[in-house]
């Protein structure tokens, strides 16, 4: 299909950079049967009616400018644009390693500002999407029952998008020119992880400092703010003035964000063009010195020393890995720290929040050591039965959980050693059951296909998350006491594990269908 | 487990394989390589080459028909076969994010070859295939040729009784060529048995024992160079090329 617009102009660029979006978005839900798209219905039809009966309630309100109001749509747009800054800058340290068309669209007539402005609005539309579809169902109902002034929220969106490409080229560029080609891509996507995290972290900063229990930022803000003593910086409202319409306000929001993503594509085109060049061979390492190791002794001891060191070298993954566990860590500290001095009770949430974590991480690792395989000809021609290969695949993506769990539960077991024993069972169990529905439900393919998926099967991630949950409260019960109660979760989980499980030959024919 | 009657100077043996996808890939093919000797399989693009190879080597599922590796059955018990042999498809299985002594040492595990005599064979392989100053370096920024090589040694690693290679000289310079020849030529001398595939007609007229020529998934023609040209109706004179066309021009009409 011909893009509608006049050759080489930014207009088509863009509409070529969407239209390839568009195309990963759809490859990466392909073979996951028509489940995904009906579920963003019914998601997007329950954000609907959230809307319109949002919209029937706020009729005659008008939203109040008051310090808690304010702060809150300061949170909120601070959360929104880390979330799209991080995702932002993935994606400019992707575009300037993903080779499929930049060496086509650089060695082409076309100004490189103009290729990196496209591809920056790509990137700022792609970011902001996430966030202005659900805005958009949320609030429209409120807009035309008469609050049509709040149509500036999507104004404030774009703009905080535009900001967040803008940032994220920034970013990634002053990265390249501070630590060289070859780290950039890992130091980016790390730090694009820890930008994602970061408000969860700052909210866990007094927990971490201990200088009140459970307490975070924002159960205090809303305490100061109850008793009066909120006081907020000079104009600290403009956000929340912006997403209600005000026009100076939301002319300088459009300024500022519209401004940095200008300043960012306009500066950047040709450094944009030449990092990209430099990149080409950019990840050819030094070879390793000292002695070399001896080499493993048999299949299962040689696939989990390969498994683990691609691991280690797969940034993209690392990066999918620490996210969580930084959100894993704070709530495991607080389950130590809470375990010298509180009743077992007060540990159940924490206990819950950290066995629910771990199958996380244990999900994402087990879904590509299972599922990703770049050789696959090469094990399917070697005398090893597949079991055994599959053990050692699991095998490797249990170990840095264990390893990553071992802690925690080790200063838990000092503490308060029956909430530990819970917590290390519960842990257990989910990295377990996500195992098991990683070789239940594997999707072959290669490693980099994997990263430009990001996710695995819609089913299999639904299932891991429903059984996290529920052996996260059987958890939570069991540390508080409860046993009884435990249980019930328990069963449940058991019942979605059994309606999962497929046979070796189930899984041996799926591969089959897979692969043809 | 033996089967076809199969004695142990074949290497292979197929007889009556079959292979449908949208359309037949190959049909009622029978092969015969004899141990000792190397064999190349040529034929068009889309001749069912591959298909072929992928079927012995046991990644793909025939539809019907029996392979037998050095007497092995090898849809009968596929890991006694599957020791046997190795399998170097064009595009190197590897993994960019190990180094070749990395990727060797977990060749050599699927093999389960006992891990010192494991090392000592990886680092003569790097040596003689000129890799020893890149076996400590990650694959990922390697060339294609450089790829290729390594995916060759570990092919290499197990000491494979037969050797299958798809189109092994698909993106190596001159030298890298002559080198890859040079080392399937010493081990055919040593008694080794290797079936490759290529395009490169003056390649197989060289080094081939026998040649087998494939179009449409059926065997047009197999024997020596001497003996094809016979087929086609003249005796000498021919090159391996003008039989080839020959042959594959009259399948096609």
């Amino acid at each position: 299909m011909s893009l509608p617009f006049k050759p080489a102009s930014t207009p088509w660029l863009l509409a070529h950079e969407l239209r390839l979006s568009w195309r990963g978005f759809k490859a990466g839900r392909k073979g996951r049967g028509p489940g995904a798209f009906i579920a963003f219905g019914v998601l997007g039809a329950m954000i609907l009616v959230g809307g319109v009966f949002l919209g029937l309630g706020v009729r005659d309100v008008d939203v109040p400018l008051v310090p808690l109001a304010v702060a809150i749509a300061d949170l909120a747009l601070a959360v929104i644009l880390t979330l799209m800054l991080s995702t932002t800058l993935a994606g400019a340290a992707d575009a300037l390693y993903e080779r499929n068309d930049l060496d086509l669209l650089f060695s082409s007539p076309l100004a490189p500002r103009k290729v990196l402005f496209a591809r920056a609005l790509g990137m700022a539309i792609n970011a902001g999407l996430w966030f202005m579809v659900p805005a958009v169902l949320l609030l429209t109902p409120s807009i035309v029952l008469g609050h049509w002034a709040w149509s500036g929220v999507f104004v404030v969106l774009a703009a905080a998008a535009l900001g967040a490409s803008g940032l994220g080229l920034l970013l990634a560029m002053a990265l390249f020119a501070l630590i060289g080609p070859r780290r950039t891509r890992t130091v980016a996507q790390v730090l694009a992880a820890l930008i994602g995290a970061a408000f969860f972290l700052a909210s866990q900063f007094r927990n971490l400092m201990g200088e009140k229990a459970s307490e975070s930022l924002f159960a205090r803000i809303a305490l100061d703010a109850r008793d009066g003593r909120l006081t907020l910086p000079p104009f600290a409202d403009w956000p929340l003035r912006a997403a209600l319409g005000q026009p100076v306000p939301l002319l300088v929001v459009v300024v500022i964000g519209a401004g940095i993503f200008l300043v960012a594509a306009q500066v950047l085109g040709r450094r944009f063009a030449e990092a990209a060049a430099a990149t080409q061979g950019a990840e050819t390492r030094k070879a390793a010195r000292g002695p070399t190791r001896a080499f493993a002794a048999g299949a299962f001891r040689a696939t989990v020393r390969k498994e683990l060191r691609l691991v280690s070298r797969d940034a993209a993954l690392l990066s999918q890995v620490l996210l969580r566990v930084l959100y894993m860590l704070p709530l495991a500290f607080l389950l130590a720290r809470n375990a010298a001095h509180m009743p077992a009770w007060a540990l159940a949430g924490p206990a819950a929040a950290v066995t629910f974590l771990a199958g996380q991480v244990a999900g994402s690792l087990i879904w590509i050591t299972v599922s990703a395989e770049d050789t696959p000809d090469l094990l399917a021609i070697s005398p090893t039965p597949m079991s055994v290969l599959r053990q050692a695949k699991l095998t490797a993506a249990l170990i840095p959980v264990a390893a990553l769990l071992a802690i925690p539960i080790a200063v838990l077991a000092w503490f308060a050693p029956l909430a530990a024993l819970w917590t290390a069972i519960g842990a257990g169990l989910t990295a377990w059951s996500a195992g098991l529905i990683g070789v239940w439900r594997q999707k072959p393919g290669k490693r980099a296909d994997f990263r430009r998926r990001r996710a695995g099967s819609f089913l299999a991630a639904l299932a891991e998350l429903l059984i996290a949950f529920l052996i996260g409260g059987a958890t939570a019960l069991a540390v508080a006491g409860w046993y009884v109660w435990a249980l019930p979760p328990l069963i449940v989980a058991g019942a979605v594990m059994m309606a999962l499980r497929r046979t070796d030959e189930q899984i041996a024919a799926a591969l089959r269908a897979a692969s043809v | 487990m033996k089967c076809l009657g199969a004695g142990l100077t074949e290497a292979l043996i197929v007889r009556g394989l079959n292979k449908t996808f949208a359309k037949p890939a190959v049909s009622d093919l029978d092969l015969t390589v004899h141990a000792g000797e190397l064999y190349a399989l040529l034929g068009p693009n889309g001749a069912g080459k591959t298909t072929t190879l992928r079927m012995v080597a046991g990644l793909t599922q025939p539809d019907s028909g029996e392979v037998s590796i050095f007497g092995v059955d090898a849809r009968k018990d596929p890991a006694g076969a599957k020791a046997l042999l190795a399998w170097a498809p064009d595009e190197a299985m590897i993994y960019d994010k190990l180094t070749p002594l990395e990727y060797l040492e977990f060749v050599a595990g699927l093999w389960n070859i006992e891990p010192g005599a494991a090392k000592t064979k990886a680092e003569e392989l790097l040596a003689a295939l000129g890799l020893t100053d890149e076996a400590r370096r990650r694959c990922e920024g390697f060339s294609r040729g450089m790829k290729q090589k390594v995916a060759l040694a570990g092919a290499l690693i197990h000491d494979p009784k037969l050797l299958i290679l798809d189109e092994p000289l698909t993106g190596l310079d001159a030298a890298a060529a002559r080198l890859v020849k040079d080392m399937l030529q010493a081990r055919v001398d040593a008694g080794g048995t290797v079936i490759l595939t290529t395009h490169i007609l003056e390649v197989a007229e060289r080094m081939a024992d026998r040649i087998g020529i494939i179009a449409g998934g059926r065997l047009l023609a197999e024997g020596t160079l001497d003996e094809l040209r016979g087929k086609v109706g003249e005796a000498g004179g021919k090159t391996l090329e003008d039989v080839f066309l020959q042959l594959t021009a009259e399948a096609v009409a």
